[in-house]
């Protein structure tokens, strides 16, 4: 649905030239670049982050914005003018098993969620580092309680000791990130993975992928200011030099 | 877009919490009875962004924290001191300084002081105390894997080991010694850890998984620093936009 400006304001090519229209396009572009960036370094900080997932968004080129209009929808002659950032979806492949030999270290393998009781109610996270609480029930490193199958709290054994079977695994279509390693969502379905127990799920970052993304995203930026200058140049010179009695050296 | 550069700086700022843990480890890697910390990163709020049609969220960066300590044991290193022990299993000594505050430790370089009393290596009694009888050298003790001490045919007394049910949750302040606090629970007696006479439990520090880890933390850390950059860069490329 996010193509280009909101759909109350008037269509900027309602009331704008083609030359104006190229200057909204090109900085819609680079603010969706920004945006975009500002994505990449959240994933480059959570390199080291359990259980992290990546950002991904796709961006609605131009041409995606046209082709968009001329299947089945109105006339091409009455788009939006801009570039914007499409949907943004957490990429959940499962990342790679880091094994630290801790008994209170856990890892899906596989899909799904750990459960946690917070304030704000059941949330759910693939970061499996957990404590213990004085009461020998065992959290999340914020202390909220781990939840099992049935919802209940986990409690750990005399010596520590958890077995893996003991903590619940739920899927979550959909889930949104919340940041604390946290997400929200409505757990439904039986999720395909297992629980292991002395490992942590690595950050699912891919540091050069990300280095490579934010390296394009910067270039796509610089062409953006670079559209805005040379439309600039020329609405300069439309305004300077049109209708000038010298205009053309004549 | 200034967002960006505060969360790069809150990836540095976490990857150099994780550096200090591991220079705390590898600091300690030859300290009796430590173990080495355990650092939980995690991802911060995310933002709501609506701008020019872009409606997405944008997370402020990651967090890392010392929560706990790891829980393997030690190798035990053979001493034939007969007041060197080492736990096999979990649990902790319970000492009292002179000041009468109460720690656990699994630092077990014990030793004898003036009036035959067992003490720690800073001197602090075990809880409950035993004391020599005068006469007994340190070499006669016998100490049973349960703790039972004996000298000959005498029976000094049992060195009791305490767990707490978090102990993640102790502090430590210096020395080898951990305080309980309310978040870890009073200590409880604990059973099925052995007591080992004549050895010492070696710091459960991992060299090599820690050198590891300082790779690749350094690694994280340069690459949020470029995220920095290019962020700055894509600034100063804004900045240039002026009327022509």
């Amino acid at each position: 649905m996010r193509h280009g400006l909101p759909k109350e304001s008037p269509s900027a090519a309602d009331h704008l030239g083609d030359m104006d229209l190229g200057l909204y396009v090109a900085a819609s572009g680079m603010v969706a670049e920004q945006v975009r960036q500002d994505q990449l370094s959240n994933d480059l900080a959570n390199a080291s982050t359990p259980g992290y997932k990546p950002d991904e968004s796709t961006q609605h080129s131009f041409g995606d914005v046209l082709l968009a209009n001329t299947s089945g929808g109105p006339d091409v002659g009455s788009i939006d003018a801009g570039v914007a950032l499409g949907k943004t979806y957490t990429n959940m492949t499962p990342g790679t098993m880091q094994e630290t030999g801790e008994p209170l270290d856990f890892a899906i393998s596989g899909s799904g969620f750990f459960a946690v009781k917070t304030a704000q109610g059941v949330r759910y996270t693939r970061d499996g580092q957990f404590t213990t609480s004085a009461q020998g029930v065992l959290t999340d490193t914020n202390g909220d309680p781990v939840l099992d199958q049935s919802g209940a709290e986990v409690k750990v054994g005399a010596k520590g000791q958890v077995s893996p079977g003991a903590l619940g695994l739920f899927e979550v279509p959909g889930a949104v990130k919340q940041g604390e390693n946290l997400y929200a969502g409505t757990s439904s379905g039986k999720p395909s993975g297992s629980v292991r127990q002395g490992a942590l799920e690595g950050s699912g970052v891919d540091a050069a992928k990300i280095m490579v993304e934010m390296i394009t995203s910067l270039r796509s930026f610089q062409s953006g200011q670079q559209a805005i200058q040379s439309i600039g140049q020329t609405l300069q010179e439309a305004a300077s030099q049109v209708g000038s009695l010298n205009a053309g050296g004549g | 877009m200034l967002e960006g550069l505060y969360s790069a700086a809150a990836g540095m700022s976490a990857q150099q919490e994780q550096l200090d843990a591991i220079g705390n480890d590898l600091a300690n890697a030859s300290t009796t009875g430590y173990r080495s910390e355990r650092v939980a990163f995690s991802d911060l709020l995310y933002n709501a962004v609506d701008i020019a049609g872009t409606e997405t969220s944008a997370g402020a960066g990651a967090s890392a924290q010392v929560v706990g300590r790891s829980q393997s044991q030690g190798s035990v290193r053979e001493t034939g001191n007969p007041l060197n022990l080492a736990i096999e299993g979990e649990g902790y000594f319970q000492v009292k300084s002179a000041s009468g505050q109460v720690g656990l430790t699994r630092d077990g370089d014990f030793g004898v002081d003036g009036s035959g009393n067992i003490v720690s290596a800073e001197g602090s009694q075990l809880v409950p105390p035993i004391k020599l009888p005068a006469g007994v050298s340190p070499g006669e003790v016998k100490i049973a894997p349960d703790g039972t001490v004996t000298a000959g045919k005498r029976t000094l007394g049992q060195i009791k080991l305490v767990s707490v049910a978090s102990p993640d949750h102790l502090l430590a302040y210096g020395v080898g010694v951990l305080t309980p606090t309310a978040a870890s629970g009073e200590p409880q007696a604990t059973s099925g850890a052995k007591i080992h006479q004549g050895a010492l439990e070696e710091s459960n520090v991992d060299i090599s998984k820690e050198m590891a880890l300082m790779v690749s933390t350094q690694r994280a850390y340069q690459m949020s620093s470029s995220a920095i950059q290019t962020e700055s860069q894509m600034m100063s490329i804004a900045n240039q936009l002026r009327p022509s």
